[in-house]
């Protein structure tokens, strides 16, 4: 196993780490990356692809407001097809509650700088005409859309072929060993070493900064989703409840994805999941509730998927504290939607710019002190 | 409304042969049980019940209407709990043993025990060739199917072909029904008959039923071509003409046919077992894969137990005979018979297991479909029926990246179809191996619910707003 030297180490194949390796290749590093399995198999390719700002955090509009406009140019900078499908979006409220939140969560993002605003259930019709029509009030924001998760993996893997990236998948880095000048990756057969490295672990990044001897909690969110057979068209926009907890959109050949953060069960130590009944008829039921001729398809296929969260659902994007040249990168609530332009900042930084919109260093996140650092630098 | 619960000692899913003679086994054993089957009436595949009236006066000197007749009185005479017409969709492991989703009329039920054995059956194989999704080619299990059923076949001119036993039975039932086949295409040689005659012999009454088909077959003037497959088919809407090909020489003949039957074999239908988590294993005569379990049919997972061809393809007899271990091992193992019972009465039924071993073995080796002729699917050949996936959008795939199926799936939308990849999975994964020489666990898909397509209405019923548990709101 050769231990030549590379630029960048990233460690995390899924569509953060991929999106850094990609940008920080075309910049002219040198740039392996690494994944325990394949690229985009995780979160980054079994999410529900949802491109949305109604369930995004409101400090985050601004980095997935250019993300979205990220995915729809995909073919210009990432050169492949995602499946990006660019379209209005509705989040529906149907009790008085609802519609609180509705107009609580319309304010804050639409101080944030998304197009969001309030309509009456006659406009949501027009615009949606397979709407339950019991709706009391939705907000409608202009940007919104989606793309077929499922298809990152293959079209990050063409990108990054053709910027020279070196991809090692099912290569799991079990070690980091800061050397002084860089970092030793220790893999199951040998090593590899890097001048930098990015922690791009999803859910796993809790693990990766142990081997750094840090200690950064990351909540493992098990979400489900379920898919219908292909349908005739029923829909054009994505479409959301007030509390988030439904997602739903037909894709251009038909199916219906069902999602909205449902919980199956699972463990991230041993990379299991899967769906249960419960959340299944829940979600379900909430979807045809939104959309009652969904009562009419057949439901095909339940799956799963780890999302990863910070203790404050902020991403982790920044320098490690303590460890030159050591990056972190991940761990965002509904994180598929601003990833390339999160790691577009992040990247500028580490090729020693300044970034277009700020970071999110983890310093707030850290909660045990660091490793005496003497021995890290063994 | 949340969905009926039904709670028993024991779970039984599939009222075929084994299923059925597990049912039975363990609620004479004083277990309370409850058997699902997808079927109207049970009696699986092979012993399946007749539904027309011209099934129903047709003579029964079948032996498999015999044996599916008598496994029906015996259920209705000890007055087993039996759920039919009702698809099972999820299995999960809980702390005091399993759920069983189920729909039926009464809509979803939800069936409990701390143990469940699964008798699922198995799938028809069908070798993919270029034209296999016209309309006109059916699988030899669903000839089978529709001759105890309904004692018909479609088609005029027709074809059966393919490999194992399969072929002479429904070949002599349509020379019976006065549908006489153009061609019979049979991939064995009179050599891998005669090695099989052996093991055919041990059961001299099925040995004499397939005599008497092949006179039938013979007195009929059927060419039968061994050693020959189709290589492909043609017809916009409907099936027009097969092609044949020698395995020998390579040499081809096209025919006009309206119907075609087809068949290559079986795989176990095992979705209950992967979603449960049990271990697998490779069959070595069959040449697919089987769920692990011990000579009782306990498998990795404890409390869950296997019985007839998902555990291996052995078919219906030894099927029975698996059955009522299993359900007897339950009874057992629930504490309601004691280890000396269970030895006594285990003692008739392992007898005939090993009586029968080599009559399976035989037609399990006749319907064993080799990788590399599924690997050989020229680029045009559809593999996944349902997203209109052909080999060479896997060959591209694989040359991509995908070093396994379910990178493949995410590359192509294969098996994200309603069949839910249970037809293509298993060709998919042979082009896998041959281009990549992957190991098996990267040739399985990972196991998703539900295990049937599920009708919206009837998962979610009737409900209103206040019954769905919405957890709650993520932070703003």
């Amino acid at each position: 196993m050769s231990t030549e030297t590379c630029d960048l180490a990233v460690i995390g194949g899924g569509v953060h780490g991929a999106s850094v390796a990609l940008f920080a290749a075309r910049a002219g590093l040198r740039v392996t990356l690494f994944d325990a399995d394949a690229l985009c198999r995780a979160a980054s390719g079994t999410n529900a692809g949802t491109l949305t700002m109604q369930m995004t955090r409101a400090a985050l509009i601004p980095y997935a407001m250019e993300a979205h406009k990220m995915w729809t140019d995909a073919s210009r900078w990432l050169g492949h097809d995602v499946g990006v499908v660019a379209c209005e979006g509705l989040s529906l409220a149907f009790t008085e509650r609802e519609e609180q939140i509705l107009s609580d969560r319309a304010t804050a993002r639409g101080a944030a700088g998304a197009p969001i605003r309030l309509i009456t259930p006659e406009e949501t019709l027009k615009i949606e005409p397979n709407a339950n029509p019991g709706i009391r009030m939705a907000s409608h924001c202009a940007i919104d859309g989606y793309a077929n998760a499922y298809l990152t993996g293959i079209a990050f893997r063409r990108a990054l072929l053709e910027a020279g990236v070196t991809i090692r998948e099912y290569t799991p880095v079990i070690g980091l060993e800061p050397t002084g000048q860089g970092y030793d990756l220790k893999l199951r057969d040998g090593k590899a070493s890097a001048r930098q490295i990015v922690l791009a672990g999803g859910v796993w990044l809790e693990p990766m900064m142990e081997m750094l001897g840090l200690r950064l909690a990351i909540k493992t969110l098990v979400n489900q989703l379920a898919v219908t057979e292909r349908a005739a068209p029923l829909m054009r926009t994505v479409v959301c409840i007030a509390s988030g907890l439904l997602s739903l959109k037909q894709f251009p050949h038909g199916t219906v994805v069902i999602g909205g953060g449902w919980q199956g069960t699972g463990d991230r130590d041993t990379n299991s999941h899967r769906a249960t009944t419960e959340s299944m008829i829940g979600n379900v039921r909430l979807a045809v509730h939104a959309i009652p001729r969904l009562r009419q398809t057949r439901i095909v296929r339940s799956w799963t998927g780890f999302e990863s969260e910070t203790a404050d659902a902020l991403p982790a994007l920044g320098p490690i504290p303590g460890f030159e040249g050591a990056w972190i990168c991940g761990a965002v609530h509904s994180g598929y939607t601003s990833a390339p332009y999160t790691a577009h900042c992040l990247t500028q930084a580490i090729l020693g710019g300044e970034p277009d919109m700020p970071l999110f260093p983890i310093d707030r996140l850290l909660t045990a002190p660091l490793r005496d650092p003497q021995r890290s630098t063994h | 409304m949340t969905p009926r619960t039904e709670i028993a000692d024991l779970i039984v899913i599939g009222a075929g042969p084994a299923g059925a003679n597990a049912a039975l086994a363990a609620h004479n054993a004083g277990l309370k049980v409850v058997l699902v089957d997808e079927a109207a009436q049970p009696g699986g595949q092979v012993w399946r019940a007749p539904i027309t009236a011209k099934a129903k006066q047709s003579p029964v000197k079948d032996i498999d209407r015999k044996m599916g007749d008598a496994l029906r009185q015996q259920l209705v005479s000890a007055n087993i709990h039996i759920l039919t017409d009702t698809q099972v969709w999820s299995a999960d492991r809980q702390p005091e043993g399993f759920e069983v989703g189920t729909i039926g009329e009464a809509g979803t039920v939800f069936l409990r025990a701390p143990r469940l054995i699964a008798a699922p059956g198995a799938y028809e194989r069908i070798l993919p060739f270029p034209g296999w999704t016209i309309p006109g080619v059916f699988g030899l299990a669903a000839a089978t199917a529709l001759l105890k059923a309904e004692k018909t076949l479609p088609g005029r001119r027709i074809i059966v072909a393919g490999q194992g036993p399969l072929l002479i039975a429904v070949a002599a039932q349509a020379v019976a029904l006065g549908l006489r086949p153009v061609a019979i295409v049979d991939a064995a040689s009179r050599a891998d008959w005669a090695k099989s005659l052996a093991g055919y012999a041990r059961q001299p009454r099925q040995l004499a039923r397939g005599m008497r088909w092949m006179a039938q077959l013979t007195r009929a003037r059927v060419p039968y071509y061994r050693q020959h497959e189709v290589s492909s088919a043609t017809g916009a809407d409907s099936l027009a003409g097969v092609t044949l090909r020698s395995l020998k020489s390579g040499e081809t003949r096209t025919i006009d046919v309206d119907t075609l039957f087809v068949g290559n074999g079986l795989t176990p239908a095992d979705e209950v077992f992967r979603l449960l988590g049990a271990d697998q294993e490779p069959c070595p005569i069959s040449g697919t894969q089987r769920v692990v379990c011990d000579e009782l049919g306990r498998c990795s997972v404890p409390g869950l137990y296997a019985a007839g061809d998902a555990a291996g393809i052995r078919g219906a007899l030894p099927a029975l005979h698996q059955g009522r271990i299993a359900g007897l091992a339950a009874a057992h193992d629930a504490g309601a018979l004691s280890g000396a019972a269970l030895s006594a009465a285990l003692a008739s039924s392992s007898r005939a297991l090993t009586q029968l071993q080599p009559f399976a073995d035989a037609s399990c080796r006749l319907m064993r479909l080799s990788g590399q002729r599924v690997a050989a699917a020229p680029d045009d050949t559809i593999i996944c029926r349902c997203e209109d996936v052909r080999a060479g959008d896997i060959r591209k795939a694989i040359n991509q990246g995908a070093v396994d199926i379910n990178q493949l799936k995410h590359f192509t939308r294969l098996g994200m179809g309603p069949c839910q990849g249970r037809i293509c999975a298993v060709n998919a994964a042979e082009i896998i191996r041959q281009e990549t020489g992957a190991a098996v666990n990267s040739t399985r898909l990972t196991p998703r619910g539900p295990i049937r397509p599920l009708e919206t209405a009837q998962l979610i019923g009737e409900f209103g707003y206040s019954d769905i548990p919405i957890p709650k709101p993520a932070p703003l």
